[in-house]
């Protein structure tokens, strides 16, 4: 009955499992340790040789890293400050056209959606870079104004080029006028090629940008000044360390981003992360700003702080207590860091603590030693600034390593 | 200097004049501001015809009687909890039909509490002192609730969220009865009988008691007695001037920006329009992503039609005395032909045989045949479109008037799309927002809304897509004042 | 007169339900007897072999609500209970293009996004909704529904839990609940989605087995019905049951006899036996009659009141209330046996969501005729399918190379309209013919050389679901799932703690609360309170913390 009916048309079946970025094949030769994990749909090395040394060439050479994964999305049009200043905390006006912004946003209930770099290009032209998907979440903020908004995840690729050598490496690499670029300062340098002193370390570094298939000669290009300088090209691990020591949240480690939650009650405000210098109260209204007034005026529920902890064992989810008996939060992410020779920690403690009260406070950390497990209570303390910091991360025209 | 009130009222429909006059009887200084040339949004004679609740003060009403029609000749005449045949000869059902209604009509007066003050919050949660303050509330209709006596209880619970076609065609066979119970069911929403809420639905509409009153001088008078109510209280009603911008200041609204170009300072905005056009009026960028994400995707889809029929002379249906023809005369054959009415609206298309809700609104000489017609579309209404209901609507009349189509001499046809040009209602719906079950209470018009207060501080809602909804009763407009007053905004 | 055995408690009927409760009851030490009309045991969860070589699952087809807390209570994967979760889905198009709904994550998202790029993250909303409103419902199903009206200090404290649960929600979520509650699944797709195909997928578990439409007001919590399930905790999986969903059966039977419980098959009851308002037995349809204190009845609730039981033994207006219960039939089943697997030439080869279910409604508008022609007591003419091929998976189900689908139909009316007269004997051999038909041609879009490959074919519609398992108008879950049929109002205001008017007779079957759907949570819930009136406090499926 139906036949004749049927045209079968040519289906392009979608990919099951993870994907290739452009450097994948670079990335696949250059691997000894051959770790990969999935980094929002993309085959993405945790480690490509050695965790330590990657870490030490972070903080010591320079580095290289496939960011291509991360969720890029362009916003333009007469009305894209307007939208994207009522999305974000932070004002927006204040930004300048070739700068980049870090900032977050949040629900109506001020709980934090996820956070990201805001990438000012003109007047009227932003892209915004995060961890989480947020096509939706962009498209209903824009509703109502005149932008556009196109999803450039998979049109955009990065490459981060972190560490000491880092502008060195650029220099050679016939990119040296980068060096005017001031933290946090983007620069068109090529045509297709944008380039930001940004990154994810707390040192000196820069971000690259270009159209998705451009990405493997930018990286041969840089690849190839990679020995002078002692580049190398690392996995997610090592970052995750520096990040750390920089004391940068990481969603989903340090707080869920809310929309992503299936449990009630685990979203945290901006202001509980200890980013209230990103809430402009004073700009106008943006999205969650009649909760986070409140909670202004009540106080957080919770307090994300760094830790010093006592002794040598990373204390990764360890619980935190006061007087070592009431327990009032848990470590987030936590590193014995090289660099700062610290047994460091984010945190997340229930209100007061971490905010008032910051005395008596204990981790319990668990020791596996060699079969047998060893619970310590040990002393930390609150810390304000970051555990790493380095006046090279700050320099203009950067300093010769 | 800019003339200053404590409280704008945008719209001079009948909810947004209640709302003037309650606060301008507390002493506030009220202007309320109206786009068109005449008061009363779509409580006006081109739109509505009939009253199920008390009029304002100052209006006259007549209680009619309904005659649902019946194909075969065997038409009902129904008063309230009464049924007979209009022959005079009793209906085998009308014991049935008693007992529902009565309990019904219990019911919903149980219910009337809820809609004559702001919904239940949940602000407060339900453990705080506040919460426990609105928990009283509720713990009111429960007394009534429990007054009723177990088994009644326990029948209240169950059918409070049921459907109308399960509810009447347990007590009774379909027919014109139960047909024109269910016709009032969905009247004005985009719901067919089988649709659970329904009886909710029916029960609103019986709250005051279920009685159906013509008021004299039309709707038109109703409108000009909540007008005058609102005048008599101190309040001014400036008409024929829109409103461009609600002025918004460091999230407080400041006042509001008018079409003459001139500006009017309040501390308080109470918008009698919809969620959406009172978000575009104060700036999207006030409003938190959400909140408008919500008004976008209310439920307004209009699905009924108002046809006035102008007459060259008084209509005769077959099997009607003169004096059952001026009832409120209803084409509702049964339960199942009016959900099947309902089923083409859901896929944009014209009903096959539309359900009718007729008055003739002047008895002697020339008169008009004023018409409710359902379902319909909200959209797409061409000329074509048009023209073919409007007879479609005639030759079902003429199966119970022959040479009635003769009569008519014009046919003022407005879809939901012009009753929403014309007053601005979302969707041309009839209540402004769904009465469904999710946007009932407080959830209506939607999540976070359903206090009036519409996030900036000072900014109202007062229209019928706020709690309790639609029908001419001025409820909303009353209960967002209390609200008003409650805040100290003004 | 037949013999006169004495048990502690009787059950009749041998369902999930049924036999939940015997194992209960049987464990707890009672001496416990399960009778069954069919020469089988299992109700509407059973594997049959009506083709030499194939096993039917020919009622109920997937395995996923069944309460882990029971599973483990009872210890099934000790009688041979294995659930093997399936692995996507799909909703094929007239035009040769399909939604594949992908187990893998990120696959899913590149397949929503083919469709839709603006669905993307729509979807992953919209699961998050589903997952939080399932969290929130979930530790109700093992609960009795508490009664409102009443101040009994059970039903207080269950009312107050619902209290604190609801606030532990928050004001927002608690309005969002209320909502979720009240919409229909049309609404709440079109909420979040663009796409027909896309919604057209999500929407069938809002209406299998209702006689509602995916656009009347209550649809999305019978969505929420049917996600509350779990494979090995992963909540909205599906999963086949080895074996077929007798399989079920079979290890809730061994489990119950392993206890010392007897089960006696191929007589039902005929006449439960009343004495003075008390529970006595019940009188078989051989003539035996076995007494106990104790009977629990797993027929729905009209047939146990309305055919097993003395209207005189009732107070007049119970028997008016299950009279009034809504329990119409909905849908029917085609339980094919298959040469050979079928072509499904938009896939690609071997896509592993073939090995899922499979659909071919594309919108919701479609699905929403497919209604309309329901209630006018037709079967529609364009049905909505649950199509599966559990062979794929289970090499039990079908000789080797052999393959077993079984396609869930809906709408089909019990009562069926001719010539104006709606009516269950209207289901003749030729209607039911036409009917099967009619979802061939529907199926032969999607495999179009699925005639060729059938073998055998079994067409069940509500009246034979009614005839052969008991269902009263083949409804699947005992009885309609909407608002004035949910909680404390199911399946009779005042008895929806599992009790009946009749001293010592309980209702176990999924006409209580909280419905259908091979849960096994009546059959639980039900022998808690049997046992607790007993004073056996024994612990009965504990919420899972």
């Amino acid at each position: 009955m139906m036949d004749g009916r049927i045209e079968t048309r040519d289906v392009a079946a979608v990919p099951v499992g993870l994907i290739e970025t452009p450097v994948f094949s670079r990335l696949d030769q250059i691997s000894t340790a051959k770790q990969w994990g999935n980094w929002a749909g993309y085959i993405s090395p945790l480690v490509l040789d050695t965790m330590e040394f990657e870490y030490f060439a972070i903080r010591n050479q320079s580095t290289l890293l496939d960011v291509s994964p991360m969720h890029k999305y362009r916003v333009t049009g007469p009305d894209a400050e307007t939208m994207l200043n009522r999305m974000v905390t932070r004002d927006l006006r204040k930004v300048a056209p070739g700068r980049v912004a870090y900032a977050m946003w949040c629900d109506e209930e001020g709980m934090v959606i996820d956070d990201g770099t805001l990438f000012r290009f003109a007047e009227n032209d932003f892209r915004l870079c995060c961890q989480e998907s947020m096509h939706g979440w962009l498209l209903d903020a824009a509703w109502g104004f005149d932008v556009e908004v196109i999803d450039e995840s998979h049109s955009v690729a990065g490459l981060s080029l972190q560490g000491p050598t880092s502008f060195s490496v650029l220099q050679a690499a016939g990119l040296g006028a980068a060096g005017s670029l001031k933290p946090f300062d983007l620069v068109k340098l090529e045509p297709d090629l944008w380039v930001s002193r940004t990154g994810f370390t707390g040192d000196l570094g820069y971000e690259l940008w270009v159209p998705w298939d451009r990405l493997t000669k930018l990286w041969d290009r840089l690849w190839a000044q990679r020995a002078p300088w002692g580049m190398r090209a690392i996995g997610t691990h090592a970052l995750d360390m520096v990040r750390i020591e920089a004391g940068f949240v990481a969603a989903k480690v340090d707080f869920q981003p809310v929309l992503t939650a299936s449990r009630l009650g685990r979203g945290r405000t901006p202001i509980e992360l200890g980013f209230e210098r990103l809430v402009h109260f004073d700009k106008g209204h943006f999205n969650g700003r009649r909760a986070l007034l409140k909670q202004r005026d009540t106080g957080p529920r919770y307090n994300l702080v760094r830790l010093d902890i006592g002794g040598f064992k990373p204390a990764q989810d360890a619980l935190i207590y006061h007087r070592k008996r009431r327990e009032v939060g848990h470590v987030t992410s936590g590193i014995w860091s090289p660099t700062a020779k610290r047994n460091i920690a984010l945190a997340e403690l229930r209100a007061p603590f971490g905010g008032e009260k910051t005395d008596d406070l204990w981790a319990e950390v668990y020791v596996n030693e060699e079969g047998r497990w060893d619970k310590r209570l040990v002393p930390v303390t609150v810390q304000t600034k970051p555990f790493f910091r380095n006046d090279r991360a700050r320099a203009t025209p950067p300093r010769a390593f | 200097m800019n003339a200053r009130f404590d409280v704008i009222v945008i719209g001079a429909g009948h909810n947004g004049l209640a709302a003037a006059e309650a606060l301008a009887k507390r002493g506030k200084s009220v202007c309320v501001v109206e786009q068109s040339d005449a008061v009363g949004g779509m409580a006006c004679d081109r739109l509505a015809h009939l009253l199920y609740n008390p009029a304002p003060s100052g209006v006259e009403t007549r209680e009619i009687d309904t005659v649902s029609l019946s194909p075969e000749g065997a038409h009902v005449l129904i008063r309230r909890g009464e049924a007979r045949f209009t022959s005079g000869k009793p209906h085998p059902d009308a014991a049935a039909y008693q007992t529902l209604y009565r309990r019904l009509v219990r019911y919903a007066g149980l219910l009337h509490q809820l809609a004559e003050a702001p919904p239940p919050g949940l602000e407060q949660g339900v453990t705080s002192l506040a919460g426990l303050r609105e928990l009283s509330r509720l713990a009111k209709l429960g007394v009534g609730v429990k007054r009723l006596g177990k088994a009644e209880m326990r029948e209240f619970l169950r059918i409070l969220l049921t459907n109308a076609y399960d509810l009447l065609l347990d007590e009774m066979p379909d027919g014109p009865l139960p047909g024109a119970l269910a016709a009032d069911a969905v009247r004005g929403a985009f719901s067919g009988p089988r649709s659970p809420g329904t009886v909710l639905s029916l029960m609103y509409r019986l709250r005051h008691g279920g009685g159906v009153f013509l008021p004299a001088g039309g709707m038109g008078a109703v409108a000009g007695a909540y007008a005058e109510g609102a005048r008599r209280a101190g309040a001014e009603v400036r008409c024929g001037l829109g409103v461009t911008r609600v002025i918004v200041e460091g999230d407080k609204v400041a006042g509001v920006l008018l079409s003459d170009g001139g500006r009017l300072d309040a501390s308080a905005v109470l918008s009698s329009v919809g969620p959406m056009q009172t978000m575009r009026m104060a700036g999207i960028a006030e409003f938190d992503i959400e909140a408008v994400r919500r008004a976008r995707k209310l439920r307004a889809k209009g699905s009924t039609a108002k046809l006035n029929l102008r007459l060259g002379g008084v209509p005769e249906f077959t099997g009607l005395s003169a004096a059952q023809v001026k009832a409120r005369l209803l084409v509702a054959p049964s339960v199942a032909g009016v959900e099947r009415s309902f089923n083409p609206a859901k896929y944009g298309d014209l009903p096959k045989q539309p359900v009718l809700e007729m008055v003739l609104t002047d008895g002697t000489g020339p008169s008009t045949l004023s018409v409710i017609a359902g379902h319909v579309p909200e959209t797409s209404w061409t000329t074509d479109r048009r023209e073919s209901f409007t007879a479609s609507v005639v030759e079902t009349i003429e199966r119970f008037a022959p040479g009635f189509g003769s009569l008519v001499e014009e046919a003022d046809l407005l879809t939901p799309e012009d009753i929403s040009a014309m007053t601005g209602a979302p969707g041309g719906h009839w209540h402004h927002a769904e009465m469904g079950l999710d946007q009932m209470l407080t959830t209506r018009p939607t999540v976070g809304m359903a206090r009036y207060r519409f996030g900036v501080a000072g900014l109202y809602l007062c229209g019928a897509s706020a709690h309790p909804g639609g029908d001419v009763t001025g409820a909303p407009g009353r209960n967002s004042a209390a609200q008003v007053l409650a805040d100290g905004v003004a | 007169m037949g013999q006169h055995d004495r048990y502690d408690a009787i059950i009749a009927g041998a369902g999930h339900n049924g036999l939940t409760t015997a194992c209960y009851l049987a464990r707890a030490g009672l001496k416990v007897l399960v009778v069954e009309k069919n020469d089988w045991i299992g109700g509407a969860a059973v594997s049959r072999s009506l083709h030499e070589g194939w096993t039917y699952s020919n009622c109920s087809y997937v395995c996923s609500l069944l309460r882990r807390e029971i599973v483990r209570d009872l210890d099934l994967p000790k009688f041979g209970l294995q659930v093997i979760p399936y692995e996507g889905g799909a909703t094929f198009t007239a035009n040769g293009d399909y939604f594949a709904y992908h187990s893998d994550h990120d696959a899913l998202r590149r397949e929503i996004a083919r469709h839709e790029p603006r669905d993307v993250d729509a979807y992953d909303r919209f699961s998050q909704t589903v997952i939080r409103q399932c969290r929130f419902i979930r530790p109700f199903l093992l609960r009795s529904a508490p009664d409102p009206t009443s101040f009994k200090i059970n039903d207080l404290q269950e009312l107050l839990y619902l209290v604190k649960r609801a606030h532990g929600l928050g004001p927002r979520e608690l309005a969002e609940t209320l909502r979720f509650w009240t919409m229909s699944i049309g609404d709440f797709l079109d909420e979040h989605f663009e796409n027909d195909l896309i919604k057209a997928h999500l929407a069938g578990s809002g209406i299998i087995g209702t006689g509602l439409g995916v656009y009347s007001p209550g649809t999305a919590y019978v969505l929420l019905h049917h996600y509350m399930g779990d494979v090995d905790g992963a909540i909205g999986a599906w999963g086949f049951a080895r074996g077929g969903m007798g399989a079920i059966s079979k290890a809730l039977g061994d489990c119950f006899e392993a206890a010392g419980g007897t089960i006696f098959t191929g007589s039902g009851v005929e006449r439960f036996l009343v004495e003075g308002g008390k529970i006595i037995g019940v009188a078989l349809d051989n003539g035996d009659e076995y007494r106990a204190p104790i009977v629990a009845s797993n027929m729905d609730v009209k047939r146990t009141f309305l055919e097993h039981t003395d209207a005189k033994d009732l107070p007049e207006d119970f028997t008016r209330a299950v009279k009034r219960f809504k329990i119409r039939g909905s849908s029917g089943k085609l339980n094919i046996a298959l040469d050979a697997l079928p072509d499904f030439p938009a896939a690609p080869k071997g896509a592993n969501f073939l090995r899922g279910d499979l659909h071919a409604s594309e919108s919701l508008a479609e699905l929403e005729r497919a209604y309309d022609d329901w209630k006018e007591g037709r079967w529609s003419a364009n049905p909505y399918f649950d199509m599966l091929i559990p062979s794929q998976i289970d090499p039990t189900m079908a000789p080797p190379g052999k393959h077993m689908m079984t396609v869930f139909v809906q709408y089909a009316p019990y009562a069926l309209e001719k010539d104006g007269v709606c009516s269950g004997e209207n289901w003749t051999e030729e209607a039911k013919k036409a009917f099967a038909e009619t979802v061939f041609d529907k199926i032969e879009q999607v495999c179009p050389d699925i005639r060729s490959k059938v073998v055998h074919a079994e067409i069940r519609t509500p009246r034979d679901i009614e005839r052969e398992v008991g269902l009263t108008e083949g409804n699947i879950f005992q009885g309609e799932l909407t608002f004035d049929q949910l909680l404390f109002n199911r399946p009779v205001p005042g008895y929806a703690n599992y009790a009946t008017p009749i001293e010592g007779m309980y209702l176990v079957g999924s006409s209580a609360h909280p419905g259908g759907g091979v849960m096994a949570a009546p059959g639980a819930n039900a022998a808690r309170e049997i046992l607790k009136k007993l004073g056996k406090g024994a612990a009965v499926a504990a919420e899972a913390a």
